[in-house]
């Protein structure tokens, strides 16, 4: 992905997205779905102008960060401090990761119910199942890189003196931020899903809500917009983290 | 814990054998379970929020014979998730695997169009739930819909990857010696390419597991989700804690399934990491 682009790269890659919108207007302008139930990308632009203005999307997705932002780091947080701890000591691995493997199966949103008992329908449900997308992929992953460094390379650290916290930190942490990393990463993905839901399903506020909200105005142009707004963000924020883990802190581990 | 212990401790095995591993795991859960028990009969823990787990057994078996809503067994709730994922992920890969194998083999096309599944991907499945439901109602054709949207990016990408991986080595020789477009097709590039395809479809199984239960929360009675859903609003929370247990089970067997599925049709591949997106 890192080689050079002609400018004939470019525009193809440009004219697939163009071909899209295209096709999509020109079934909206010529009516062969009923424009109301299909909008055209036109239209799209008008709901977002007129029905929604950016003030009212920008609230809704300040409140949608704000949830993820909570729930995401909460969960990631506890993640790798349980499973840096429980891939250190082996003793606590086995008494933390029964409990833990049980739970782990039951995908975030199946959490809703019972989040919804626990912490009524304010702002800790959603922040609940949030962190809940986060914790489990990113403790099983840092347990895993834990449990995968090389022992080799404590050998030789050892050998070169380093004992106890000294080789945990210089050590153990970096060769397993590769596989914290690609938690971060799926636990980010499972944990916007989960917003997402939560938002749907029981919210009054956040970009989940605006959409949900929109169909029962019978707003389609509005559902398209929040959709892409939603799927904007999703990309937006991998796109970061990946740039943030992958690129600069990781790269001496994919250089070999 | 001393410095000392635990620096030797890296460099060997473990210090308990797999089997007390097992053991001390299992006795964990079982003080777990015994705690909330004895703190629900005290009081400590109220009844609603946290059902004792000797009702909660009591409710498998409700949930098993009577059903809930009264009728409707669990089997019957497992019966209509799992046929909508078959539905969903068949679908899916019916449209993706073929297209991805042309999308593949063309660069100009994969050039084109990698833009627009990048962003696909990025479109959260469940927050197309508002547009199925006012194109297609809430019945059945949106929830398989949205799990064959979630599942044919997914299987799309990894079948264009692995078209894509194909060694070049290996067409050049086939064509060396002599094969057909056909040939080249069904003997090289479908076979080298097995192993990420089917990569992708385990993926794409997990996240229309995933997807499933969120779906299943609007507009239906039956099927795992709409379990948990209807027994919140019933206020039988014991009903939807069982649920999620059986949700747990259902999810454990659907991978389990297809580890030995993988390991029957494709003995010659590894674990495939999951594709970057």
């Amino acid at each position: 992905m890192t080689g050079r682009y002609s400018a004939r790269d470019i525009w193809i890659s440009w004219s697939g997205i163009l071909f899209v919108l295209v096709v999509w207007q020109a079934i909206a302008t010529f009516g062969l779905i009923n424009p109301a139930i299909f909008p055209g990308p036109l239209d799209v632009v008008r709901a977002a102008v007129t029905l929604v203005p950016p003030e009212r999307v920008l609230s809704h997705a300040r409140t949608s960060l704000t949830r993820i932002a909570w729930g995401f780091s909460l969960g990631a947080g506890l993640g790798v401090l349980i499973g840096v701890a429980s891939g250190w000591y082996r003793r606590l691995a086995t008494v933390v990761r029964a409990p833990i493997e049980l739970l782990r199966p039951i995908p975030p949103l199946a959490w809703i119910p019972m989040a919804i008992i626990w912490f009524g329908l304010g702002e800790s449900s959603k922040v609940f199942i949030i962190f809940l997308g986060a914790f489990f992929p990113v403790v099983t992953n840092a347990y895993k890189g834990m449990t995968g460094v090389d022992p080799d390379l404590f050998r030789a650290a050892q050998t070169l003196g380093l004992h106890g916290w000294r080789l945990l930190v210089r050590v153990a942490l970096p060769a397993s931020l590769p596989d914290i990393a690609t938690g971060v990463r799926v636990g980010w993905s499972l944990s916007f899903g989960a917003l997402v839901a939560a938002e749907l399903i029981a919210a009054d506020r956040g970009l989940g809500f605006m959409i949900m909200n929109a169909r029962e105005l019978g707003q389609i142009a509005v559902i398209m917009y929040g959709i892409i707004v939603i799927g904007a963000l999703n990309f937006l924020t991998d796109w970061l983290i990946r740039e943030a883990l992958f690129k600069r802190r990781l790269r001496w581990h994919f250089a070999s | 814990m001393r410095t000392s212990t635990v620096a030797s401790s890296r460099s060997q095995p473990p210090g308990w054998s797999g089997r007390t591993e097992r053991a001390v795991g299992a006795l964990t859960v079982a003080v777990l379970l015994a705690a909330w028990e004895l703190a629900g009969r005290a009081g400590v823990l109220s009844a609603y929020h946290f059902p004792e787990p000797s009702r909660l057994a009591a409710t498998i078996w409700d949930l098993v014979v009577v059903g809930f809503p009264v009728g409707v067994t669990v089997w019957q709730h497992v019966g209509a998730t799992a046929a909508r994922i078959v539905q969903g992920y068949v679908l899916a890969a019916v449209l993706a695997i073929p297209l991805g194998l042309v999308v593949g083999g063309v660069r100009a096309l994969d050039q084109a169009s990698a833009p627009i599944i990048t962003f696909a991907r990025s479109v959260a499945t469940i927050s197309l739930l508002p547009l199925a439901v006012a194109w297609f109602g809430v019945g059945e054709l949106s929830r398989v819909l949205l799990i064959a949207y979630g599942c044919s990016w997914v299987i799309l990408t990894n079948v264009i990857e692995g078209v894509k991986s194909v060694d070049e080595e290996l067409i050049r020789a086939g064509r060396m010696l002599g094969s057909t477009p056909r040939q080249l097709f069904t003997r090289v590039v479908l076979p080298a390419s097995t192993p990420r395809i089917f990569a992708g479809m385990k993926v794409a199984l997990g996240l229309a597991f995933m997807v499933i239960v969120g779906v299943e929360m609007i507009g239906t009675i039956k099927g795992l989700g709409a379990l948990i859903m209807e027994a919140r609003t019933f206020y039988r929370s014991d009903a939807a804690m069982v649920g999620m247990v059986f949700i747990a089970l259902f999810g454990f067997a659907l991978s389990r399934l297809l580890d030995r599925l993988e390991r029957v049709l494709l003995p010659w591949s590894g674990s495939l990491e999951e594709v970057e997106r």
